[in-house]
């Protein structure tokens, strides 16, 4: 659940930071026309894609998007939390959607830590540059909070685990983000026998244009296509696209969290200032107003305080673990706190209105109701936080 | 600057200190516990180390105390002594407590025990928050009732003075905003303190407290209430470091903000987790609850802070980050 040392850089201080902080921003700022939106916010998440894959490439190109990152991945090297102020900064203005861009966050780590090196060089700049698109296939119909139960089968062509050249993957995955846009997905199957729950799963990198795959997009309750069911029939792997070990796929799960629980969530914060800064900006200026707007920007401060301090300890010690629930907690209830303002403080724009402000706060609020179901619901992150940091024993 | 292995050790000194203090019994005299501990040299050598480490083992030990006013007198530029009280504003306030008024200066407000005992002066803020004045006043001259109120043991007073417009001194503008910063992350640490109290009380006893077969940490409901207790804290505590590490006006509301916000959740919880024996004089829980409710309303509300900070984001139309990596 850490990465090693050498991937991370040295830890920068703070006054580095506020540098190269005060650098990207002068340069977003010299290249705005460049960079936003064409025709103001993307009200599709195709638009947003496309809006994302966009910045990618220019920031690819003016060398930005590769600091941060391993020079053996094509990187420019650096702390990752370099990584983290760009991502904060596109947020903040706008010109990315971080729960889109901050996939490369959880993407590319895996990797770097698990792929034959010469297959993650060759791919990871095609991720960076925005010239492709991955996605995760984790969760199945019958595996959400579980994910220990997933049952999508991999097996070696041949029989022989050992010497098989290629595998066969057979089965179907649920809330892919971003499925029928990906050129690639980090696939987790079960290698192992039924029962062998986490010990007997092996992750791919599968190719999504391969023979055998289809994807379904699922229609979210904001109109939007942005997770699918994909199947897999029958759906040939080359063996050397198996990422970790056979049945370590557990290990490459489990690996992805200290990267969405640090960088991606200093990006969803940025996003969620940048949220109450637009409410604020139209917000009736009255006491009612100045209540809701006031607790939302409270949590949103203990959040970042939280989140600030958890990048600090990772940088110094190389690892974070279950202690990140109670981060994870923190923001879903300020995710949702932000958008009850916003329904509160506008009323009739999230229920009625037609125009582009309520086609975009209603899509958002819609979202934001999800905050505490994805990426480990709120019970999930309550029960870890009551065994694993309270010591509570187990429940049984 | 006290480095962390040196912080650690103060940290346990100053707890055991205070423990065994109120360990001889009621009436514990915990300001010269703090006194033996050269509270004010610390407090003069590394003001944010002796700040985090006294109040908040004040809280822990549910401990009446009154080194608020040092912190308070030395962010107004007076030399911290045992005998010079600062006059707070009243419940839930932040505004300077006095008035100028014709000839006099008028004032309002809260003190600590200290005006009734070691005090013989007390020092009082008046005027606006930009344009603040100070005048120092004999005790004898104060009219200081005791507040019994929801603690009876908090010790504070309600205090009503009056001073010589003549004798007083104009501040520097932003003395009095800065002081109220470092007395909110003092009053904030203390609550930390409380709240990690009532926390570890509440764990103990659902995990030894037997029902239907099992302790009651087995069932999920009272899990998750502690859960919630956890985050809270922990949330608390980053905003604490974040006002420390990144000081303002701004940071310490917010922190001050936080802690009462962070109060009022982990007493519902730990009642709640306590049930009967929470609800008694006979379990220490009790102290904790009222005792945070009193230091709420010290320096500012969490409301009043809120809405206050909520005003003013309005007015500005602006949304600063404060805080960065």
């Amino acid at each position: 659940m850490s990465f090693s040392k050498s991937d991370r850089g040295d830890s920068p201080s703070t006054t580095d930071l506020a540098a190269y902080r005060a650098e990207l921003h002068a340069w977003l700022d010299a290249h705005h026309e460049e960079l936003a939106p064409r025709s103001g916010a993307p009200r599709t998440l195709q638009a947003r894609v496309a809006q994302m894959q966009k910045v990618k490439s220019i920031l690819f190109d003016a060398g930005w998007m590769q600091l941060g990152w391993p020079e053996r991945v094509g990187g420019r090297g650096g702390s990752p939390m370099l990584r983290t102020e760009l991502g904060a900064a596109l947020a903040a203005r706008d010109l990315a959607d971080p729960g889109l861009f901050s996939l490369v966050e959880v993407l590319v780590p895996t990797l770097i830590d698990f792929a034959p090196p010469v297959l993650a060089a060759d791919v990871v700049p095609r991720l960076l540059s925005g010239a492709e698109l991955w996605c995760q296939g984790f969760s199945e119909p019958d595996s959400g909070s579980d994910l220990a139960s997933l049952r999508c089968r991999a097996a070696p062509r041949g029989g022989d685990a050992g010497t098989a050249t290629e595998w066969v993957i057979t089965g179907q995955k649920v809330w892919t983000s971003l499925a029928q846009f990906s050129d690639r997905c980090v696939l987790l199957t079960r290698t192992g026998p039924a029962e062998s729950r986490h010990r007997g799963i092996t992750a791919f990198f599968v190719d999504m244009h391969s023979p055998g795959i289809a994807v379904a997009p699922l229609e979210m309750l904001n109109g939007e296509l942005e997770f699918a069911e994909v199947f897999f029939d029958d759906v040939v792997v080359p063996a050397d696209r198996m990422l970790g070990q056979l049945n370590g796929g557990w290990a490459v799960a489990m690996s992805i969290l200290p990267y969405e629980r640090s960088s991606c969530f200093w990006q969803r914060i940025a996003y969620l200032y940048r949220r109450l800064q637009r409410l604020v900006d139209v917000a009736p200026e009255d006491d009612r107003a100045a209540e809701a707007i006031g607790e939302a920007y409270v949590q949103l401060h203990a959040l970042r305080a939280r989140s600030r301090a958890t990048q600090h300890r990772l940088a110094e010690t190389g690892a974070i673990g279950a202690e990140t629930s109670i981060d994870k907690v923190l923001v879903a209830t300020a995710e949702q706190t932000t958008y009850d303002a916003v329904r509160r403080l506008l009323p009739g724009t999230v229920e009625m209105d037609d125009g582009v402000a309520g086609d975009l706060w209603r899509s958002e609020y819609l979202y934001s109701r999800a905050a505490t179901i994805y990426g480990g619901t709120a019970e999930v992150q309550r029960n870890i936080i009551a065994r694993r940091l309270l010591e509570l024993g187990s429940e049984e | 600057m006290i480095g962390t292995g040196e912080r650690a050790a103060m940290d346990e000194t100053v707890r055991g200190a205070i423990a065994d203090a109120l360990a001889r019994g009621d009436g514990a005299d915990v300001d010269g516990v703090l006194a033996g501990l050269a509270w004010l040299e610390i407090l003069d050598g590394d003001r944010d180390a002796a700040i985090e480490i006294v109040f908040r083992a004040l809280g822990a030990a549910n401990a009446t105390a009154t080194p608020l006013d040092d912190v308070l007198a030395s962010a107004l530029g007076h030399e911290p002594r045992a005998d010079l009280a600062v006059l707070l504003p009243r419940f839930a306030a932040w505004q300077p407590p006095g008035r100028i008024a014709d000839g006099d200066v008028e004032a309002d407000g809260v003190a600590t025990a200290r005006v009734a005992s070691a005090a013989r002066q007390i020092l009082v803020v008046c005027g606006t928050e930009s344009e603040p004045w100070s005048v120092v006043v004999p005790t004898n001259d104060v009219e200081a009732q005791v507040v019994r109120g929801v603690d009876p043991e908090s010790g504070l007073r309600a205090v009503r003075a009056r001073g010589m417009r003549s004798s007083a001194a104009r501040l520097d503008a932003a003395a009095w905003c800065s002081a109220v910063a470092l007395g909110r992350r003092a009053v904030a640490h203390q609550i930390e303190g409380a709240c990690r109290a009532m926390l570890d009380l509440a764990r103990s006893h659902a995990m030894e407290r037997v029902q239907f077969g099992r302790p009651i940490a087995r069932f999920q409901a009272v899990r998750h209430r502690l859960a919630d207790t956890l985050v809270a804290v922990e949330a608390l505590e980053a905003a604490l470091a974040a006002a420390r590490e990144q000081p303002s006006p701004e940071t310490a509301a917010l922190a001050k903000a936080i802690a009462g916000r962070t109060a009022q959740t982990v007493a519902r919880h730990c009642q709640q987790v306590l049930a009967g024996i929470g609800f008694t004089t006979d379990h220490r829980f009790h102290r904790y609850l009222k005792r945070t409710m009193a230091l709420e309303g010290l320096l500012g509300s969490a409301d009043a802070i809120v809405l206050d900070v909520g005003r003013r984001l309005l007015a500005d139309r602006r949304v600063p980050t404060l805080i960065e990596l």
